[in-house]
């Protein structure tokens, strides 16, 4: 490995550093709470693995701060097929868990690929936008190489039959749709494919259970047991939680597991019951603080590669966030994405600390020439 | 202008625009937040609260019902109950088969038993078995920790001791019905509570049950108890005193039992009171019913027997059902005789065996007639004759009043559900009946209580203590109820003096004495050793005489045999208690129902220190007794 710049350490981005990590800890203290009740004393299994899951994360940031992120924009393409290819996989290895192929198991570790591919698919995008700049993009079919890339893991995502994901991994992707000046037909076009994919989902994608929990959504009391029940609960206990919250451990909805999945995809309502509006906020306020400040990064970056890749990152995180927080609030159906860094999920939390990672990559040399 | 290196994108543009989504998105959530956390964050908490604190009611336990003496009746007991929660079952087959063999049961049918339940109804507790016995509570106690999900629990079950002895007295208990719940007085109850259905223990329902604590538990979303948040500890019931003497009453149940091996035990009823005060000491009900096969909620094969059996063992005899009283009815026609100046000690009739009025002929049930028949042997020896031809002269009217004064055809106030009221006829009652004059030809039928009469069992015991006393008492059941807050006596029973003078119903009271202690009497079979008893015979004829005309008794099919009556009361000059007898195909008050009051009297006699113990005496005793007699 080259020699490391001892400028890069100088202009270290503490800031941002200090931001994830918090959200981190939060994140595990959450997890703690939201699953100790059932442990009876001992330590919860999902927190003990969270925490390896952080551990490996903080080592792999290590690494990945180590190399300089030009060297990244050539291997690229080796990383965008390598982490496609790891996803490929699970359609031949993986069990079927839950109605989906997404999980390679190996003993008591398992990991979700499709986390690993969005990483492969933001560097690939950064690349391509790198050399094609998107300023430069203005007809529709300048859009048909990313969304070759874009098709690659969406697809082999859909072919595991985890639409959740799939839908997440196009939205990261079509981030940089903000970014390319195309006239306003291909605006109308874009939307219209939008809305006949919805209603092509609608009809052939979905499950009955995911169309019922989006008629759910619309009208939650329909059937308050089912997939409106998660919606009840969840709203319950954001709400019991007040100004202040029930405090840490305390709050009932949580520690008498009245919401389903609480330690993964509805942890956000743990935290919403047991701090309150202001314990909310705060967290709120931190996601808020990294994305802006990764958008600052993209400014900031001294090359194209930098900045579309600090803007991946963003969106990498941007998208499951909104979703996530708009669903525990009663604001989107219910779609098991989970809150990035919060919600339990080890790959998940490994590959949004080497996005971030990234981010800090960029961030630290953008006075290196 | 800047722009983004390499992009030719000026940075005001798209990242100025991509970071105010951002902070569009993050304040519609703030905004969302505060009006889920701020706004509606009272509204929510208290649903958050609803789902996990659960208010559960502390049954109280039922009060005791006891006797005079208090010798406990009814209690309520700790059954232990298996209980198996399907969510908790870890290898269901190795448990069901070792609690099978726990339980002497078979594995499949207990797996029937909790069968397959899904969703939230996996964290709910199946009974398996309503009350272990010792053993099998041993057993499964000493195996649980190798039977998850088996758990046993107490619960209050309803225990009347003596089983079935006064079954109809006490009563049964049962789930709350529908219609129930809706009335105003059950308006505390809930579906599914257990309370008094018939007898004193739904009269008394109010005493007896006592005052329900609550509490409040923390559940889980399982419904799993977390914590007790408060509780208050439930009233147990007021313990009820009644008047009975449960050793009176396991006599007259001796005496209904006390038939030749292999026949049925009679049926009927028997009843005994104070003379004094009208305390109910019997109340017996035969063919009765373990009335603690309603306790645990009674099973429906036990219920179809019960209601399907055709001698109707639920129904309380001794008030519920009314039967023409026959000739115990004649002390109450010859005291109106006195009374109304028709006749007096020295009148007499002459009985050739048969009277003849408005072309017909009435017999006497003594063929050869009793020759001539003063009030003193009309009543010793039941003579029809004499009670034909004054009762005539007297008329239905003037009798009827006097009869209802010694409270015949009327309710007795004893306060069970279902009272029968009897029937005491007049010629307004035929008027109003069938619209239709009343007949002196049924004045006569009417003279010997073979017409429109009915008596009640309980009628018969009052209408008898009336005689003793002079008074028509109330009877009672209830002595006092004590609860926490102290004991409460029952007011003394109500009582009015019959329409009779003292020295006519003197005079009557020495032909029913004569009844059982002078020889030539019909009443023999009553006498007690050390104690005078005055009493009345009576046979109710159930078909018309051609019927059975010519028949063996025993051959007679039961259902055609006559009812015996036997009405008495002692010690005769000073009385203290009545008897009512009423046995139900029983032939002839003589042998039929004497001895039953007899054993009574005996028993009381005998507590009372008056009377040396009955010796038992070997072998049948029963006398078959020349087919008529009364």
């Amino acid at each position: 490995m080259a020699s490391i710049d001892r400028r890069v350490f100088q202009h270290f981005d503490w800031l941002l550093f200090a931001l994830v990590w918090s959200v981190v800890a939060i994140g595990l203290a959450n997890l703690f709470s939201a699953t100790h009740a059932g442990a009876e004393g001992r330590l919860p299994t999902e927190f003990k693995r969270q925490l390896i899951a952080v551990a490996i994360g903080a080592s792999a940031m290590v690494v990945v701060l180590l190399i300089d992120y030009r060297r990244l924009e050539r291997w690229a393409p080796a990383l965008y097929v390598g982490a496609l290819l790891l996803t490929a996989s699970t359609l031949v290895l993986a069990p079927v868990t839950r109605g989906n192929r997404s999980w390679l198991v190996y003993g008591s570790l398992s990991l979700q690929p499709a986390e690993f591919a969005k990483i492969g698919l933001v560097l690939m995008m950064a690349r391509y936008f790198h050399r094609h700049p998107p300023g430069r993009l203005n007809r529709l079919r300048d859009l048909f190489g990313p969304g070759l890339i874009l098709a690659g893991p969406v697809g082999l995502i859909l072919l595991q039959h985890d639409l959740g994901v799939a839908v997440l991994t196009l939205l990261i992707g079509a981030t940089y749709l903000l970014f390319v000046r195309i006239p306003a037909r291909a605006w109308v076009v874009i939307g219209a494919a939008a809305l006949g994919a919805l209603a092509g989902l609608w009809t052939f994608g979905f499950k009955d259970h995911q169309r019922k929990r989006i008629l759910d959504f619309l009208d939650p009391t329909r059937d308050p047991l089912a997939s409106g029940y998660q919606a009840i609960q969840s709203r319950i206990a954001v709400g019991s939680g007040g100004l202040t919250g029930q405090g840490y451990l305390d709050g009932p909805q949580t520690q008498l597991q009245f919401l389903p999945t609480q330690h993964s995809d509805f942890a956000f309502s743990v935290l919403a019951e047991e701090w309150g509006f202001i314990g909310c906020s705060v967290l709120l306020m931190l996601y808020l603080s990294v994305l802006v400040w990764g958008l600052v990064v993209a400014n900031n970056s001294k090359d194209g590669f930098g900045s579309m890749l600090a803007i991946g990152v963003v969106g990498m995180l941007f998208w499951p966030a909104v979703i996530n927080v708009a669903m525990v609030l009663g604001l989107a159906p219910v779609i098991g994405v989970p809150l990035p860094l919060i919600s339990y999920g080890g790959t998940q939390v490994l590959a949004n600390l080497i996005a971030l990672a990234l981010l800090m990559n960029v961030s630290m040399r953008r006075y290196i020439f | 202008m800047s722009h983004l290196a390499g992009t030719d994108l000026p940075i005001d543009g798209r990242l100025r625009l991509f970071a105010a989504l951002l902070g569009a998105a993050f304040a519609i959530f703030e905004l969302r937040l505060f009006q889920l956390q701020i706004v509606d964050a009272d509204e929510l908490r208290e649903q958050a609260l609803r789902n996990s604190v659960r208010t559960e009611r502390l049954d109280a336990q039922r009060g005791e019902i006891v006797d005079r003496e208090g010798r406990v009746l009814a209690k309520t007991r700790s059954a232990f109950e298996l209980d198996v929660v399907p969510s908790d079952l870890q290898r269901r087959d190795v448990t069901f088969a070792a609690l099978a063999q726990l339980l002497e049961r078979e594995p499949a049918e207990l797996v029937a038993q909790v069968g397959n339940p899904r969703g939230i109804a996996r964290f709910r507790p199946v009974r398996l078995v309503g009350d272990l016995d010792e053993v099998q509570l041993a057993r499964v106690e000493t195996h649980r920790f190798a039977l998850p999900g088996v758990s046993t629990r107490v619960r209050p079950l309803r225990h009347y001791l003596d089983g079935s002895i006064a079954a109809h007295v006490l009563g049964t208990l049962g789930e709350i019905r529908g219609d129930q719940l809706e009335q105003e007085h059950f308006a505390d109850y809930r579906s599914g509570d257990i309370i008094g259905q018939t007898g004193l223990e739904s009269i008394l329902e109010p005493q007896l049950r006592g005052r329900s604590g609550g509490r409040n538990v923390m559940v889980d979303a399982a419904g799993r108890e977390v914590q007790v948040l408060d509780e208050i500890a439930p009233e147990t019931g007021s313990r009820v005193v009644l008047t009975l003497d449960l050793d009176l009453q396991r006599a007259a149940w001796d005496a209904f039992h006390d038939v030749p091996e292999g026949e049925p035990p009679k049926m009927g009823s028997a009843v005994a009171i104070d003379v004094r005060n009208g305390d109910v000491l019997v109340m017996l009900s035969q063919p009765t019913f373990d009335p603690n096969l309603f306790s645990g909620g009674i099973d429906s094969a036990s219920w179809k027997a019960l209601t399907g059996d055709e001698w109707d063992p639920l129904r309380n005899r001794a008030i519920q059902n009314h039967y023409p009283p026959g000739s115990t009815h004649k002390v109450i026609v010859a005291a109106a005789l006195l009374q109304e100046g028709v006749v007096d000690a020295h009148s007499r009739a002459f009985c050739p065996g048969f009277f003849r009025f408005g072309g017909r002929t009435y017999r006497c049930w003594k063929r050869e007639g009793h020759g001539s028949v003063d009030m003193h042997k009309a009543i010793q020896q039941s003579c029809d004759v004499y009670f034909y031809t004054f009762g005539v002269q007297l008329g239905i009217d003037k009798l009827a009043n006097i009869a209802k004064s010694f409270g015949l055809g009327q309710a007795t106030g004893i306060g069970l559900a279902g009272e029968a009221t009897g029937l005491v006829p007049s010629s307004e009652w035929k008027q109003r009946r069938f619209g239709e004059r009343w007949y002196p030809g049924e004045t006569v039928s009417a003279a010997i209580g073979q017409g429109y009469n009915l008596y009640t069992p309980i009628q018969l015991a009052v209408s008898y203590a009336a005689i003793a006393s002079g008074q028509l008492v109330e009877p009672r059941l209830v002595q006092r109820v004590e609860s926490s807050e102290g004991v409460k006596e029952m007011p003394p029973s109500q009582s009015k003096p019959v329409a009779v003078s003292p020295e006519h119903l003197a005079l009557v009271r020495r032909g029913m004495t004569a009844v059982v202690e002078e020889p030539g009497g019909t009443g023999g079979r009553a006498r007690v050793p050390g104690v005078k008893v005055a009493g009345k015979t009576g046979t109710a004829q159930v078909v018309q005489l051609q019927h059975t005309e010519g028949m063996k008794e025993t051959d007679i099919p039961i259902r055609y045999r006559d009812h015996a009556w036997f009405g008495a009361f002692a010690p005769a000059d000073a009385p203290e208690i009545a008897v009512g007898v009423f046995v139900e195909h029983g032939l002839h008050g003589s042998s039929g129902a004497g001895p039953v009051a007899q054993r009574i009297l005996a028993r009381y006699f005998e507590k009372r220190g008056m009377t040396p113990p009955p010796k038992q005496v070997a072998g049948p005793a029963r006398q078959e007794a020349p087919r008529g007699v009364d």
